[in-house]
């Protein structure tokens, strides 16, 4: 597998909302950058937008 | 028996400086959210952004833009393939949002079929520095400068040719025998 292969996979599966799971175990606190976090800053830009095109 | 000289002394390695590349050091960053936050960070810088949005404006899918970026870092030592490749869902999200901030349509995904090549000159119509929208202008020829003056380009019906006569003469060719004693 190329490296363009793997991270188009990886992009893949981040956005059908899969993390690495791994990952998140090790930090204690919780990762930051999830796929929620994402969803929540597209609304918040996105909303901003939307409100100053209207 | 045959000795190995031409092999290395055992323990060179040890003494060989194996920090040549960036990708031989340790990488700086290995955390998952470190690494994000970093890319995230590259990504707002004015310049980068800038291309990153020229790219997309080009047709360049998200994906390919996150694998020039993701090597790139790679080569700097900053982050290791590995991790590369676990972030690489995250930077991809966050260059789709800003992107639909800024109103630049995008794909996400590789198109294998018909994919359209960044070249140098597409990348700087998308940037400005040409303009895209007008071919290049024809150079304007100027008009020659009038002839004339002592170093000027003389006219053609101010050229005046010797006579046959005058020509033969200059030659030396003329029938008079020179009264110089010579001959």
């Amino acid at each position: 597998m190329k490296f363009e292969d793997a991270v188009l996979k990886s992009v893949k599966l981040f956005l059908d909302g899969k993390v690495p799971p791994k990952t998140a175990e090790l930090a204690e606190e919780g990762r930051i950058y999830t796929p929620e976090y994402f969803d929540a800053l597209e609304e918040r830009l996105l909303g901003e937008v939307k409100e100053e095109d209207e | 028996m045959v000795l190995p000289i031409d092999g290395p002394i055992p323990g060179a390695n040890y003494t060989s400086d194996t920090r040549n590349y960036p990708w031989h050091r340790p990488p700086e960053y290995t955390d998952y959210d470190d690494a994000i936050e970093y890319l995230i960070g590259k990504i707002n810088e004015p310049e980068s952004q800038d291309l990153v949005m020229s790219l997309l404006a080009l047709k360049m899918d998200v994906t390919s833009v996150v694998t020039s970026l993701l090597l790139q870092s790679i080569s700097k030592g900053k982050i290791p393939i590995d991790l590369a490749i676990l972030i690489a869902g995250p930077v991809a999200r966050y260059i789709s949002i800003i992107a639909d901030e800024a109103g630049v349509k995008h794909k996400m995904t590789v198109q294998t079929a018909g994919k359209m090549r960044i070249t140098p000159t597409s990348l700087k119509m998308s940037l400005g520095i040409i303009d895209g929208g007008k071919a290049p202008a024809a150079p304007v020829k100027e008009p020659a400068p009038a002839a004339g003056g002592l170093m000027g380009k003389p006219k053609i019906e101010d050229i005046t040719t010797a006579s046959a006569e005058e020509q033969s003469a200059m030659l030396g060719s003329n029938d008079e025998e020179p009264d110089n004693g010579l001959a």
